[in-house]
């Protein structure tokens, strides 16, 4: 048996922690998006949906799954820095003309997307979950507090939400942020599953389909609340 | 046709290279690649100058060894063909054309166009052996095949080794040949023996070696003479892992 850890430096083994940690990060960002469009339900659905992730196994499962989430993001961002890295070292000298005939803005820009991405990521948390960014805006706050059908004060999630989105900059910026999450992922889920060594001839080219209208799909889903917003489909 | 040449020229490994540009006159359009090159280089002998190196030998497009990457692309602009095979009617008069060797941490340059591959020959030096049976050959139809699994087989065997899989990569990495190599022989009953260890020390060869990761952009697909698919990429990625975890070495 191999030595553990040089299995697990290896380029594969890494590329395989890149490509599972991905695909789990997608199926998180397949959950937020169905919370998210509840906005369109209103108020109470938005509001409850809220309260109950916090209750939810008596307050314990939004922790671990947090738990979880910053676990695999944290794998998903260092196998990427270490994968770069090597990536860029192996040609040391560029060629003086380039023409390629496959790779895309998507596929090149996969560190860059993701790097910006991730910035994004920390100011979001800060903005909607710990209310340090934008806190005028944020629902813990004083005055904010919404009556469920059941008579449960809660804080109005939904009109953070709606205050937030008629902020032109934070519109622009989320928008910006999910074209970003567009291009990453129109890669991502079709390279991820190349990676895992998907190899069915029927299979495969179904992948190299759905993976970017799925990737682009989830984009334009997140960027429908804000524009609805402005739109005033919802207030 | 007249054509100016910007031609990457390097006198020695630690030399410094540059593109020096060069006109080529009356140029066949029934001249391959090569030959044109030939045609440069008698001329530059004529006039006192070093010829431009680069490798060649079997000038079929089935050995492998030409190889250099032509207005950005390996091999040239033309689909599953060597430059050795790439006639000089893909390119019309007045063209420049820029001429660089591989380009990879894993390929040093040694004089202009060429470079070492023997990286490519360790990769294969640690695939090993195939277990067979001493004495007599037995008969070719002893082993049955299914002949999908024979034309699989085939289908990876036809890499060459050339490197225009690296030289294409945009991370120049060599999964894609490794990759041939791995799934030609994972391919057959008689490579099953140590299908798993070959794997295994193929792969950390190869990263040892400094060749990049694979990023999907499939450009190695595109760039390669022979036309070998990245399925056997995703292939070897399975057997790599198998015997990572799996193995017993």
């Amino acid at each position: 048996m191999r030595a553990f850890g040089e299995v697990w430096r290896s380029n594969i083994f890494q590329k395989w922690v890149m490509a599972i940690t991905g695909l789990l990060l997608f199926l998180f960002l397949i959950g937020h998006l169905s919370g998210n469009l509840l906005i369109f339900l209103g108020p109470e659905h938005m509001n409850e949906y809220g309260h109950s992730l916090r209750t939810m196994v008596h307050g314990a499962a939004i922790w671990l799954v947090r738990g979880g989430l910053l676990l695999v993001f944290v794998l998903h961002v260092w196998s990427a820095i270490r994968l770069s890295q090597r990536n860029r070292s192996a040609r040391p000298e560029r060629y003086a003309k380039v023409d390629s005939r496959t790779s895309t803005i998507a596929s090149r820009s996969m560190a860059l997307s993701g790097l910006l991405m991730l910035v994004y990521a920390i100011y979001h948390l800060a903005h909607f979950t710990w209310g340090t960014a934008h806190a005028q805006f944020y629902a813990g706050q004083k005055g904010w507090e919404y009556t469920l059908a059941d008579g449960i004060v809660v804080p109005d999630v939904y009109r953070m939400v709606i205050a937030s989105f008629h902020e032109p900059l934070i519109t622009a910026v989320y928008i910006l942020a999910m074209i970003l999450l567009g291009l990453h992922l129109n890669h991502a889920i079709a390279s991820a599953f190349q990676t895992l060594g998907v190899t069915n001839k029927r299979i495969v080219p179904v992948i190299r389909l759905v993976g970017p209208l799925l990737g682009i799909g989830v984009a334009i889903g997140f960027c429908s609340v804000p524009l609805s917003i402005i739109a005033g489909l919802v207030h | 046709m007249n054509l100016r040449l910007h031609i990457w020229r390097q006198a020695g490994p630690d030399a410094t290279g540059m593109l020096k540009t060069y006109d080529v006159a009356n140029v066949s359009e029934h001249m391959s690649f090569l030959e044109m090159l030939d045609v440069l280089n008698e001329d530059l002998i004529s006039k006192g100058e070093i010829p431009v190196a680069f490798d060649h030998d079997c000038r079929e497009g089935i050995c492998g060894t030409c190889g250099m990457v032509i207005n950005g692309r390996p091999h040239g602009p033309v689909a599953k063909t060597t430059v050795c095979q790439l006639h000089m009617r893909t390119f019309k008069d007045g063209d420049e054309i820029y001429i660089e060797p591989w380009r990879a941490r894993a390929f040093p340059v040694m004089r202009d166009l060429v470079v070492d591959r023997g990286s490519l020959d360790r990769i294969i030096q640690k695939g090993g052996f195939v277990s067979v049976n001493t004495g007599n050959a037995q008969d070719g139809n002893t082993i049955p095949i299914s002949k999908l699994d024979a034309d699989r087989a085939m289908d990876a065997a036809a890499c060459i080794g050339c490197g225009a899989c690296v030289a294409a990569c945009p991370n120049a990495s060599a999964m894609l040949f490794t990759a041939a190599k791995v799934g030609h022989l994972a391919s057959l009953p008689q490579g099953q023996a140590e299908r798993s260890t070959r794997a295994l020390h193929m792969v950390l060869q190869m990263d040892a070696e400094g060749f990049g990761a694979c990023t999907n952009h499939l450009e190695c697909e595109a760039a390669c003479p022979k036309g070998i698919s990245v399925e056997f990429i995703a292939q070897m990625n399975r057997d790599y892992l198998a015997s990572a975890i799996g193995g017993r070495d």
